[in-house]
């Protein structure tokens, strides 16, 4: 089997993180954010990945081949010479994905992260017949979102309904995909949007099911919904895989730290926070609800948290770090510093408190 | 014999809130010590001290225990005089001034208890010797626009003689400002003698508009002033004259101002008294003994000062501008910069406090963060936290004033807390 990932463009709602590397390879839960969605495909069968990008960055193929050799799966890249929209890069990676086998391909939207039920959506597929099958997740506020009304019984889909202002249901499209070849012949090669025109054509005809998504479901596009799917993600870690959490009278709730990660004494870590390989934090440190990337040192006493602090930072003693602040790559934060939603760009000296949400060029 | 003028206003220090709630203004401790402290440690220093008389509007009772350990202390007798009715800056002056020529002193300094400088008394006096008059005033340069905030006077280049004086000019008149520290001779009670007669008949003399702004300006005739009543009577008689000191001067009027002048005060130390500020090597008796079960002390950095009686983990850091009063338990972990810790304060473990004044018992919780702007000038430009405040764990307050009794369970920024 094969699969689509819709990478797309520059991730600018993740700067200053994607300043420094492709959005697929920004890491979440110590892991690139595109190798959760590698391993899921891996693990339900799946031999070949197509990653539709509209950029070529060099430093993606290096990685590409290394992930290629540790997950064991063929990846190659499709790219767009222009915005093609959602179904557009389906059109152009049309001869990669079609192999004559007549096995239905998965698409999945790179900056979602879910549990992946891979293996039940293929399931599903198979006994509803259709000629795609898409996940559905609920949502607290379907009037914000595109949402799909379906038979509850059979997950058929009747209609598509964007941003309703009455309620006709709650739950909304979630990126991950299940399509059968044939798809492919309903996508004119030019920009277009799956959601709204190859999708309503097959629910037309009956052909569109829908299962509902077991578990969570975020898009971690921009920085606070990458914090709320942290947690979400570690929830769901705790329920699958509890020991690969850390524990300890220092952790509070769920906690991954890597294993080349250093933490000293005295410090007070968690609930939702991940530390990357090679940090070093060190004594009386307090850390919750946030990501701390690779090769970060946080100096005594510190405080962070809802933040991301980004690779090879240093939070200096006593500063404290909190309420959405970003900090890109190579960022040092002085000693007694205060940032109040500081975003801060790659190689930066914060040496003043930002004591409200600020861009730092 | 040295008097110390109007340790109380009319309003009692209302622009010293919430910090005035609980101890009366003069009182309140600069680099460890009362405000009222540092100019009459400076009296002491003046040869044949006869008294001290505290002048002021507060109760004689805010004042009777430090007066009475003040005696002892110093051997000389301390006495405070309450003033019952506002009588101006020099209408006590007159008003008491059988109980001040008791014992006819020579000379009779005069001292503001809000002013924060080196009160560098003997030279002053020597320089009354030489000039004599009836009195030498203490004088500084300041810059333009800050001269024109404060009493001016125009000074005889060569004499040093007071030429002129202007209160708040709304032109520049001169950039040399009264301090209001003087050094008199007796001369003075009669010069204010004929002053309060002069208003008594009613004659009406020419005052600068400014001064018609106070009611109480041209109040009845036993309200005077030093500025009105003395020094524009006498200037271009050849009666009074500059000591000018190049030393630090402010004015305690706000909180903010007396964070500023508890590291002025700091500083002082440095350089009259090193002993009784903090190292950070253990030889310090200081800190050693404030040690919970250690030998090494915390890391000090530029001028702090602990109470003997207050406990510093050894792995806290403090300073610059750091005084710990007495009682305080400063945890693991902590940072102090430029704040004033008040009795009975404790702060928990990773907590920082920067730019504020903690209040008496109040408690800060671990990882912390007390926090102000620095700007003294500024209506919120440090955090104050009044008497007996908590501030939760992990709780962050920025450029508050919070006033007594209250508990931060949430982060606050630029608020007044009732």
């Amino acid at each position: 089997m094969k699969a689509l990932i819709l990478v797309g463009g520059f991730g600018t709602r993740l700067r200053p993180l994607t300043l420094s590397v492709p959005k697929p390879l920004v890491d979440f839960a110590n892991k690139p954010m595109i190798l959760h969605q590698i391993e899921a495909l891996k693990a339900v069968g799946v031999t070949e990945v197509v990653l539709a990008i509209n950029y070529q960055p060099e430093v993606m193929q290096s990685f590409l081949k290394e992930f290629e050799i540790k997950v064991g799966i063929k990846i190659t890249c499709s790219q767009e010479k222009e915005p093609m929209g959602t179904a557009g890069p389906l059109a152009l990676a049309r001869e990669l994905l079609v192999d004559g086998s007549g096995d239905p391909f998965f698409v999945l939207n790179s900056d979602v992260i879910s549990e992946y039920p891979l293996r039940k959506l293929y399931e599903f597929h198979q006994k509803s017949k259709g000629e795609a099958t898409i996940l559905v997740t609920k949502v607290e506020e379907p009037s914000k979102y595109g949402v799909v009304v379906l038979d509850e019984a059979t997950g058929q889909v009747q209609r598509f309904v964007e941003k309703p202002q009455v309620f006709v249901g709650n739950k909304i499209n979630a990126g991950i995909y299940l399509l059968n070849p044939e798809v492919l012949d309903r996508i004119e090669l030019r920009p277009t949007s799956i959601e709204k025109e190859v999708f309503p054509k097959i629910a037309a005809e009956n052909k569109l099911f829908a299962m509902v998504l077991p578990g969570f479901w975020m898009d971690v596009g921009q920085p606070k919904d990458y914090i709320t799917g942290l947690r979400l993600y570690l929830n769901s870690l705790r329920q699958k895989a509890p020991e690969a959490l850390a524990t300890g009278s220092h952790v509070v709730g769920n906690v991954l730290i890597d294993s080349t990660a250093e933490v000293r004494d005295g410090c007070l870590i968690g609930p939702d926070v991940t530390v990357g390989p090679g940090c070093v934090i060190e004594e009386g440190v307090r850390l919750s609800r946030c990501t701390i990337l690779r090769g970060v040192r946080v100096k005594k006493h510190a405080h962070i948290s809802g933040s991301i602090i980004g690779w090879h930072s240093t939070v200096g003693q006593w500063a404290r770090v909190e309420n959405m602040t970003v900090l890109g790559e190579d960022v040092h934060v002085s000693d007694e510093i205060y940032s109040n939603g500081g975003v801060v760009l790659p190689h930066k000296e914060i040496k003043a408190n930002i004591l409200s949400p600020t861009i730092i060029m | 014999m040295c008097i110390r003028d109007r340790v109380g206003g009319p309003t009692k220090g209302t622009r010293f809130r919430p910090l005035s709630f609980n101890v009366a203004k003069p009182l309140f401790p600069l680099a460890g010590q009362p405000m009222i402290h540092h100019p009459i440690l400076a009296c002491t220093k003046i040869p044949n001290l006869q008294s001290i008389y505290l002048l002021g509007f507060y109760d004689e009772k805010e004042f009777s225990m430090y007066t009475s350990a003040l005696s002892s202390e110093l051997r000389i007798p301390v006495r405070y005089v309450r003033e019952t009715k506002p009588y101006g800056s020099a209408g006590g002056l007159h008003h008491f001034r059988d109980v001040f020529l008791e014992e006819d002193p020579r000379f009779i300094f005069v001292l503001h208890c809000d002013v924060c400088c080196t009160f560098p008394l003997e030279a002053m006096l020597e320089s009354h010797k030489v000039h004599g008059g009836v009195g030498t005033l203490l004088a500084k340069k300041v810059a333009r626009d800050k001269a024109n905030e404060l009493g001016v006077l125009v000074a005889d280049p060569e004499t040093r003689e007071v030429m002129h004086y202007a209160e708040r000019p709304e032109t520049f008149v001169s950039d040399l400002i009264n301090c209001g520290v003087y050094v008199f001779s007796s001369a003075l009670f009669d010069c204010l003698k004929s002053s309060a007669s002069s208003r008594r008949g009613g004659s009406i003399r020419r005052v600068p508009s400014v001064d018609s702004f106070s009611p109480l300006r041209q109040g009845p005739s036993d309200y005077l002033q030093i500025d009105r009543d003395v020094i524009m009577p006498l200037a271009a008689k050849k009666q009074l004259f500059v000591y000018e000191t190049p030393d630090f001067w402010e004015q305690i009027k706000t909180p903010a101002m007396s964070l500023r002048c508890s590291e002025l005060y700091l500083e002082q130390y440095r350089r009259t008294r090193p002993e009784i500020l903090a190292s950070s090597s253990s030889s310090s008796p200081l800190t050693t003994s404030s040690l919970l079960n250690d030998k090494k002390g915390p890391t000090i950095v530029g001028d702090v000062f602990i109470h003997p009686s207050a406990k510093v983990h050894h792995s806290a850091k403090l300073g610059p501008n750091v005084s710990v009063a007495a009682n305080a338990r400063i945890g693991a972990g902590v940072r102090l910069i430029d704040c004033i810790i008040l009795d009975e304060v404790e702060i928990n473990e990773n907590s920082i406090v920067t730019n504020a004044i903690v209040g008496w018992r109040g408690t800060i919780g671990k990882w912390a963060r007390v926090q102000g702007g620095g700007n003294h000038a500024a209506k919120l430009g440090i955090t104050i936290l009044g008497e007996n405040v908590t501030v939760e764990d992990e709780i962050v307050v920025v450029n508050c004033v919070v006033l007594p009794h209250k508990s931060l369970s949430q982060s606050v920024r630029e608020e007044i807390i009732l």
